[in-house]
């Protein structure tokens, strides 16, 4: 006989005080004399903010009014969101000709065409489309953007980004659907998968060679209006701003954190300078440099717009707090990497782009979004300097003579605005840190 | 010339190692350096050279001279004194230094105190204070410095009662007046042979250190435990309280009171001052919040544990074990928010209130026009600042590895 069971015992339900409501609520609420009295002070105070908040935004407030002063007949205590309503399509594209917009929104959409891809598990090739993106959508939208005349430069670039997108695209469908790169597509299809590289080089090259020209031709009679920079403003310059900043930040951030650790003296000496320089002064002082001293500083009749200069100290600006963070990174990799990679014979640049990189930008995924986040939010400085960028068209609603002096409604509106941008990116950043950690942990 | 004998015995010799002009690592550092330190003074020649001749071009005055020159606009907010017309620009730098040093030492006082006390609440066991911390610190660090700035100053500070509605924030006494215009304190006058009461204070505090010193070393010799905690506060406030009163209580208060369409007497802040006191204290309280919650969570539960097994009440828990366990991961950010927070100080200038730049960056600098020494000189001071503040950093870095190891 065995006094074995053959059947698993079921599990006893946790104590009544571990799952249910009340007894979760003893546990983190009221476990003592004084955390009661703080619950229910908290709950007061919760209660107070959220009711005034609620009355004053919502429940007194005006959504539809002409002017202020309809604002204020229909309530004294409520806020006036018709201002902020009216205000709408400036505080998103600024004074950017109202018949043009559509030119933004393409811009837009073609950056989440183009980006999309990165996020689906079955495309391949993700470094190669993230370094399209950063080299050729600049152009593309810039030209989308300003429009007006191309120059020949221009064009070639156009054409590029063109053919980039188009292969981006096709890649993605390839991907989708066969879970293949482009490349192996058009190799099977043209039926030279087994061919020598050569063969197979020749035949992408003349494929891209054709698309090329096409799209040459394509691009030749886009004709779009110029939009002056000046016109240019709202959201849409905050994140024309803020995107060539984050864009550009981090490979400049990268080459200045090399340099730092670089055994070359000179290039160290320089780099730790430049870093230490710009990370130790406050923003509005570059960006005044920028505007009042970068004129001096160039050939005499040299005329640079004052976005150009602003994205410019932008740029060196957060680039020398990115080389920090990647600096950190690039410590916390143990001496054991390089030598490993030393060891199987990677040359430098090798060994820092295939090893000690992916490790270390892993490591500091979530402060360098932190920097993402905290140039998003320095762009609105931009507007002391006196570009309209969403801070300069929030304040002036209350120059507005249909909305004179309404200050607190377009400003609590931009708040939210950034709230929700900003606390997204965090929140996305710690979920990519726990994504790619899933190796890591043991 | 090296050679090695092989198991055969035969003589191998190793053929002599090419020098190699092109791929060997000395000539290629130096030749980078070289390279990089040429194109740097190039660069640096090329910009000087434009600048200088630009300057020419355009007929701007160059030099350190305008520093003793007068200059002729005021200030609404001064430390020191300053008379339009007669006080130079020099004085102007120095005024505007002052107002950021000072709005920044304040700001970084009430950050670092607010910030470690919502870091606590953070960490709170209470699920809903620790919810209620985190919302605060996500909204204040989520949303730009520079919006809350305007805001506090438009929304808050401009919307506040007239002068005639004055808010009394001391309840009657007139001593704290606040209204649309500022902040109106009264301030103490002292009277004849009030420095015996600061002198009385500084005797307390020192007997009270010594006695703490003496409560300690019977901890450690003996294990008893002295209370010190009542002793000390009698002996702080008994002392200088019986050294102002034994002196006829020498000291007056210069009060506010209004004078025409203004308040006269007792010291004033601007508005712009509160607005940006508040947001920047309120923008750096949120990250430090984050920082001390980070460092708190960095020391291992095991230490907590351990001090609660071995009789620790949660109170001495957190005092003894956990703080000074993570105190060395809450510093360096810390002190990098003090940093911030100085930095952050020049957004004054989009309310008005008169820091280093936008009394000498833009005022001064739209009056008298030398851009590249005011823009140097501005830029210098907030160098001379951070480095001083990264030096203390390093200083305390040192002095934690000392201990810890």
């Amino acid at each position: 006989m065995a006094f074995v069971k053959s059947e698993k015992t079921p599990d006893r339900p946790a104590p009544l005080s571990e799952r249910s409501v009340t007894g979760w609520m003893r546990k983190n609420l009221f476990n003592s004399w004084f955390n009661s009295i703080l619950t229910v002070g908290t709950l007061l105070l919760i209660y107070f903010i959220v009711k005034g908040i609620w009355d004053w935004g919502f429940a007194d407030a005006t959504f539809m009014a002409e002017n202020r002063r309809e604002c204020f007949d229909n309530s004294l205590t409520g806020a006036c969101w018709a201002g902020v309503i009216d205000w709408l399509d400036n505080i998103f594209y600024g004074r950017y000709p109202r018949d043009q917009i559509w030119r933004i929104h393409y811009g837009g959409l073609m950056l989440v065409l183009w980006m999309a891809p990165l996020w689906m598990e079955r495309v391949k090739g993700k470094v190669l489309i993230a370094a399209g993106v950063v080299v050729f959508y600049p152009f593309l939208s810039g030209y989308l953007f300003a429009g007006g005349d191309k120059g020949v430069f221009m064009q070639l670039m156009v054409t590029g980004a063109v053919v980039a997108l188009i292969a981006n695209t096709a890649n993605m469908i390839t991907g989708l659907l066969k879970q293949e790169s482009l490349k192996g597509f058009l190799l099977r299809v043209s039926g030279q998968t087994i061919a020598p590289d050569k063969t197979q080089r020749n035949i992408l090259l003349a494929i891209t060679g054709c698309a090329f020209a096409a799209a040459f031709i394509w691009q030749m009679n886009w004709r779009v209006d110029a939009v002056p920079w000046t016109k240019w403003g709202g959201l849409f310059l905050t994140m024309v701003i803020s995107g060539i900043g984050i864009a550009s930040s981090l490979p400049g951030g990268i080459i200045l954190a090399l340099g730092r650790r670089s055994k070359l003296t000179v290039i160290r000496v320089l780099c730790v300078s430049f870093i230490e320089v710009f990370r130790s002064v406050p923003l509005i002082t570059v960006l005044f440099m920028a505007t009042t001293m970068f004129p001096l500083f160039m050939d005499e009749g040299f005329v640079l717009n004052k976005l150009t200069q602003v994205i410019i100290a932008v740029v060196l600006f957060n680039a020398c707090y990115m080389a920090e963070t990647v600096r950190a990174g690039l410590q916390a990799i143990p001496k054991g990497q390089y030598e490993g990679a030393h060891t199987i014979g990677l040359g430098y640049w090798r060994m820092m782009g295939l090893v000690i990189m992916p490790q270390a930008l892993k490591h500091m995924i979530p402060n360098i979004v932190g920097s993402f986040i905290g140039l998003l939010k320095d762009t609105t400085l931009v507007s002391i300097i006196g570009l309209f960028d969403i801070l300069g068209m929030l304040r002036s609603i209350s120059k507005d003579v249909p909305w004179l002096g309404l200050h607190k409604e377009p400003l609590i509106f931009g708040a939210m605005l950034f709230f929700i941008l900003c606390f997204l990116m965090s929140k996305y950043s710690r979920y990519l840190e726990v994504k790619l950690s899933a190796g890591n942990r043991h | 010339m090296s050679s090695t004998v092989s198991q055969t015995g035969a003589v191998r010799v190793r053929p002599k190692e090419k020098f190699d002009f092109f791929n060997d690592a000395r000539v290629r550092s130096a030749f980078y350096q070289l390279l990089t330190a040429g194109v740097f003074a190039w660069l640096v020649w090329y910009l000087v050279s434009n600048t200088a001749h630009n300057l020419e071009v355009r007929g701007m005055n160059t030099g350190f001279g305008f520093i003793n020159n007068s200059a002729g606009f005021d200030t609404d907010f001064k430390l020191i004194d300053y008379t339009p017309g007669v006080g130079t620009y020099g004085r102007i730098f120095l005024i505007g230094a002052l107002n950021t040093l000072f709005i920044s030492a304040l700001a970084i006082v009430f950050s670092s105190i607010f910030g470690f006390f919502v870091g606590v609440l953070r960490l709170s066991s209470n699920w809903l204070v620790s919810k209620v911390a985190l919302a605060f610190v996500e909204i204040f660090r989520n949303t730009p410095l520079l919006i809350q700035i305007v805001f506090w100053y438009i929304g808050v500070f401009s919307l506040l009662p007239m002068v005639k509605q004055t808010l009394d924030l001391s309840l009657g006494a007139e001593m704290l007046l606040l209204n649309n215009r500022g902040l109106y304190l009264a301030t103490p006058v002292a009277g004849d042979l009030f420095w015996l009461t600061p002198l009385a204070l500084a005797v307390a505090a020192a007997g009270v250190v010594l006695l703490r010193r003496k409560a300690r070393k019977l901890q450690e010799h003996t294990g008893q435990q002295s209370k010190t905690l009542l002793p000390s506060i009698a002996l702080l406030v008994l002392l200088p309280g019986a050294a102002f009163f034994f002196t006829d209580m020498p000291l007056t208060w210069d009060v506010p009171t209004l004078q025409g369409f203004n308040f006269v007497g007792g010291t004033s802040v601007p508005p712009a001052f509160l607005a940006l006191l508040v947001s920047l204290s309120i923008y750096h309280s949120a990250q430090i919040a984050e920082a001390v919650r980070a460092g708190v969570l960095s020391v291992n539960k095991g230490q907590t544990e351990a001090a609660l097994s071995i009789g620790l009440k949660p109170g001495r828990v957190m005092s003894m074990v956990i703080i000074p366990q993570a105190m060395p991961a809450i510093v360096p950010p810390l002190i990098s928010q003090w940093m911030n927070t100085v930095k952050n100080s020049s957004l004054a200038i989009a309310i008005g209130y008169s820091d280093v730049v936008s009394l000498f960056m833009q005022t001064a600098l739209n009056q008298a026009g030398y851009a590249v020494e005011m823009v140097g000189m501005t830029m210098a001071f907030y160098m001379v600042i951070s480095l001083s503040i990264s030096g203390l950093l390093n200083i305390y870095n040192k002095r934690v590895q000392l201990v810890e190891r």
